[in-house]
Formats: C-alpha cells, sequence, structure tokens
C-alpha cells in the first residue's frame, strides 16, 4: 500500500516536472542575457487582447516581468498608447465595444484618451475620429493632428488649433520628433505612394526619408532619424508581395541600413528605447500584425545587433550576406508597443 | 370596334415610344444619371476613359486610389477649362456600387469595370487631397502637376 502511494507520488512528481520543463524550455543564454539586461530599463506600455476579450492596455518590463492591465474596460477596445517625452502620461485611442482596429486607418478611429501613465484618470480629449493621429509635442503640451486640410497642432490646456502646416501628402502616422523641429509620417511623395517623409515643423518643408511601401515610422530619440518597415521590391516570398522588414533611415534619406528582416515573417511597430540601445518591434506571420485580430509578438534586440535575420530567411540572406544575428526576445502577444524609462509600473 | 381600338391601342403605344425616345435622348440610360452623380462633388461630366497607365494594385490587404486620364465630353455641372482630366478613383478593381467602406463613404455608382475607350459620368470634386487620405497611385506625375480630380460617383456614360 504505501509502495503504492510512493508509487502515485512519483508519478504525480514527474508528470509536474515535465509540465513544468514543457511550459518553460531553456532559453538561449543570449536571449537570457538580453533578457537580464533590460529587465530594470523602464516599461512597455502595449494593447492586447485581455481575458474579456476586448483590447485594453498592458503595462510589463521589457523582459515580459509583471504584466498588468492598466485599463480594465471591457466596454471599450484600447489601442496604440505613446508615452508623453517625459513618461508622466499617456495618450491613446479608445474606440467601441466591438471595433475592429484597423492597421491603417487606427489614427482615425475612435477618440483620443490621456491618462496618467499607469492608466489611471483617462480622460476624453475630443470625440469620434477627432485628434487624428496625435502626438505629443517636446513639451507634451500640445499634440499633432493629421487632417484633410492640413498639420494641426492643438494645445492641450485650451484644445484650441494654434497653428497649422500643409499636410504635403501625409495620410497615416505623423510622428513628432522629440526635438519638437520635424515629423515624419507616411505620405504620397513626389508621385509614390507609401512613402515616408520628413517634415520641417516650422516650414513644411518636406523630402523623403524612404520610397517604395514604407510605412509605420518613428523618430529615433537623436531626432536625426527613423526606425519604419519597409517592403523592398524584388522579393519573391509571400508569392512575390514579399515580407516587411524593419529600417533606419537618416531623415534627410542618406543612410539606410536593414535593421531586422525575417522571409516568412512581417515586422511591424518599431521603436527605438529612450537611450537608443534596443529596438523594439512585433513580428507575425500575417501582414498588417493582427490589429484586426489578437496582435503579433512583441521583441526587443539590441540596436548594436542590427543588421539581424532571423530564421533560415534564404532570400533574404542573400540580399543581405554580412548580418550580426543577435539575440531576440520575444515578449507578450500585442500591438503597437511604447517604451518608457519612466516608471509608471511602480506601485 | 376592333379597328378603333387599334388604332388607339397603336397612337398609345407610339406617344410611349415617343416619351421614351426623349427621356433617353435627354437623360441617356437609367444608370447613367442619378441623385448622386447629379448633386456630389461641384463637377459633373460625361468623359471618355483615354488612358489607364500601368496595371491596377491587386493589394487586398490595403486600401488606395488610382488616377486615371480623360477626355471631357460634356460638362454638366461646374467649369473645365481643359478637355483633358486626370480622376483619382478609389480601389480600381472593385465594383463602383460596392467601394465604400469605413475609409472612404461618399464614393460609389453603377459602374463595374474600369476600361480604356468606355464614358463615363461623374460627381467629381478638387483637389482630391480635400477628399481622400490614403495611398495614391498617380502614374502622371512627371508630365502632369495641375490638379487631380476625385471621383465621387462613377456610373457608365453615353455619347452626348
Amino acid at each position: 500500500m504505501a509502495l503504492r502511494i510512493w508509487g502515485c507520488v512519483g508519478v504525480v512528481a514527474v508528470c509536474l516536472l515535465g509540465a513544468s520543463v514543457w511550459a518553460a524550455p531553456p532559453q538561449d543564454p543570449a536571449v537570457a542575457a538580453l533578457a537580464k539586461e533590460v529587465a530594470t530599463q523602464g516599461w512597455v506600455c502595449y494593447g492586447a487582447r485581455a481575458e474579456s476579450g476586448s483590447w485594453d492596455l498592458f503595462l510589463m518590463r521589457p523582459d515580459g516581468s509583471q504584466k498588468r492591465n492598466i485599463t480594465n474596460t471591457p466596454d471599450f477596445e484600447e489601442a496604440a498608447p505613446r508615452f508623453s517625452p517625459d513618461g508622466t502620461r499617456l495618450l491613446y485611442r479608445r474606440l467601441p465595444k466591438g471595433a475592429t482596429i484597423n492597421h491603417d486607418r487606427w489614427g482615425f478611429q475612435g477618440e483620443l484618451v490621456i491618462s496618467n501613465a499607469d492608466g489611471s484618470s483617462p480622460v476624453a480629449q475630443g470625440g469620434e475620429g477627432d485628434l487624428s493621429w496625435a502626438s505629443w509635442s517636446a513639451d507634451g503640451k500640445q499634440v499633432s493632428c493629421l487632417t484633410k486640410k492640413s498639420i494641426d497642432i492643438v494645445d492641450l490646456a485650451t484644445r484650441q488649433v494654434v497653428r497649422q502646416l500643409p499636410r504635403q501628402g501625409v495620410y497615416q502616422q505623423l510622428y513628432w520628433s522629440l526635438d519638437g523641429k520635424w515629423f515624419c509620417g507616411v505620405a504620397n511623395h513626389q508621385g509614390a505612394s507609401w512613402t515616408v517623409v520628413r517634415l520641417n515643423a516650422d516650414t513644411g518643408e518636406c523630402n523623403s526619408a524612404r520610397d517604395y511601401q514604407n510605412c509605420t515610422p518613428d523618430w529615433h530619440p537623436d531626432s536625426k532619424h527613423i526606425i519604419l518597415s519597409s517592403r523592398p521590391a524584388g522579393q519573391p516570398g509571400d508569392k512575390g508581395q514579399g515580407y516587411t522588414q524593419l529600417w533606419m533611415v537618416s531623415a534627410d534619406g542618406v543612410e539606410q541600413q536593414l535593421i531586422y528582416g525575417q522571409d516568412g515573417s512581417h515586422i511591424y511597430g518599431g521603436m527605438v528605447s529612450p537611450d537608443g540601445k534596443y529596438i523594439l518591434f512585433t513580428r507575425s506571420v500575417k501582414d498588417g500584425n493582427g490589429s484586426e485580430n489578437a496582435g503579433a509578438e512583441i521583441c526587443i534586440m539590441r540596436a548594436s545587433d542590427a543588421p539581424s535575420i532571423g530564421g533560415a530567411s534564404p532570400d533574404l540572406r542573400k540580399v543581405h550576406p554580412n548580418t550580426k544575428d543577435g539575440p531576440v526576445l520575444p515578449l507578450d502577444t500585442g500591438w503597437e508597443p511604447y517604451w518608457t524609462y519612466a516608471n509608471p509600473g511602480a506601485k | 370596334m376592333g379597328r378603333a381600338l387599334n388604332w388607339r391601342t397603336l397612337r398609345v403605344a407610339l406617344l410611349c415610344l415617343g416619351i421614351g425616345v426623349f427621356a433617353s435622348c435627354s437623360k441617356g440610360p437609367a444608370s447613367d444619371v442619378d441623385d448622386k452623380v447629379t448633386t456630389l462633388g461641384d463637377t459633373e461630366v460625361t468623359a471618355q476613359l483615354e488612358e489607364i497607365k500601368g496595371e491596377f494594385a491587386d493589394q487586398t490587404n490595403y486600401d488606395y486610389a488610382f488616377v486615371m486620364k480623360y477626355k471631357v465630353l460634356k460638362v454638366h455641372r461646374g467649369k473645365l477649362d481643359t478637355d483633358t482630366i486626370y480622376v483619382g478613383h478609389y480601389n480600381p478593381l472593385t465594383p463602383r456600387a460596392t467601394v465604400a467602406d469605413e475609409r472612404v463613404k461618399d464614393v460609389g455608382g453603377t459602374l463595374k469595370k474600369f476600361r480604356v475607350g468606355d464614358i463615363h459620368r461623374m460627381a467629381l470634386a478638387a483637389p482630391m487631397d480635400d477628399f481622400f487620405m490614403g495611398g495614391i497611385i498617380n502614374r502622371y506625375f512627371d508630365e502632369y502637376k495641375g490638379p487631380v480630380y476625385w471621383a465621387h460617383w462613377t456610373n457608365p456614360g453615353v455619347k452626348p
């Protein structure tokens, strides 16, 4: 009898051990080192499906730990958080329950909400579709917005448009540089669509930073480079449409460098960490990276490991034979992650 | 009696035919004119599709507008200084009846397919950028710098 009991205990112990090993496969030491390196480097905020099924905003450490839901709103769909430059506040879009977040039009969808960086005290700044593509000014007192007629600079205290610029063909993803001197966005420029451009914030003067099939641009903290997603021509994969890769370009368009690519995956949502040392992005087999569904795999890599290629990627390696292929740290599943070195997650 | 009835029937039939011919001469086919094409935008034309430059982009995941070249045959509303115009159509591979969506609501018509040489009756407005925010494929950019019209409504047309 005692033998039988000990036998059962043994079987259960083996099963538990096996389950734990299966649930947490041993991490590549290089990936584990990267996780340890970034673990205390601020917080990442992102949209993800909550248990209720709706999109909520979450905070996590950049190693994926300490994840928590900061909106908890089953009656809304929330997406695309961006911390203010000082890390004290958050802006995002809030859509009606059940609305589908469109990967290209999300900046026109729902209402703009500004909250504290931990998600507390959310305040809607306008109605449905108002203050579209809002992006923080350097001092956090204004936002830039995109309309059919112009780029509007809106004072947040008075909610008045204090300045307007011609939009120069920009039609989505307009972002203000941290030095306040530039905008970047996706535009029709010189007859070509899906061109990432830089606009002078004073004069509206515009230049191409990278043309042909680009989107989701965002500023490097130096305000001189732009990280973006690009789908270069001539790729045989995905029925000849090719895969979207992550690139860094100088804002004048002179320097062009692959950051990360992987045959079979689309890379979007690129963001450079506040100190410029790390790159945050999303990776998905399906184009658009899942805003219409449940998001994509959020990943972190070192900027110094660029260019890197993931997986076998034979087609991409032919074009870029000398890559560093540093570790890539996979995190939670989500969409449009944003990184701050402030401490909104402190309790 | 039977003979009188036949004459009366014939006269009614001729009258109906006359009204029909008059109506078709003044308005074109039933699909040519409707309350949208006569009211949307600020310009209404009958024009011949002169050129589709290159291929349409077959992108199911991305919306876009495609600029086409037209020869204007008649101006019904508004004022044009030229008989060659450039018109942007939203998602041109989609029949006009189903092309409106969340991004672009005020577009439509009865045209099913764009073919060079066909005549269209269109409700237009310019500049296109005031009405559409999205990717625009404009293969005339290097040769033409004037206003590009936005097609609000596109029906098959008849030669004036």
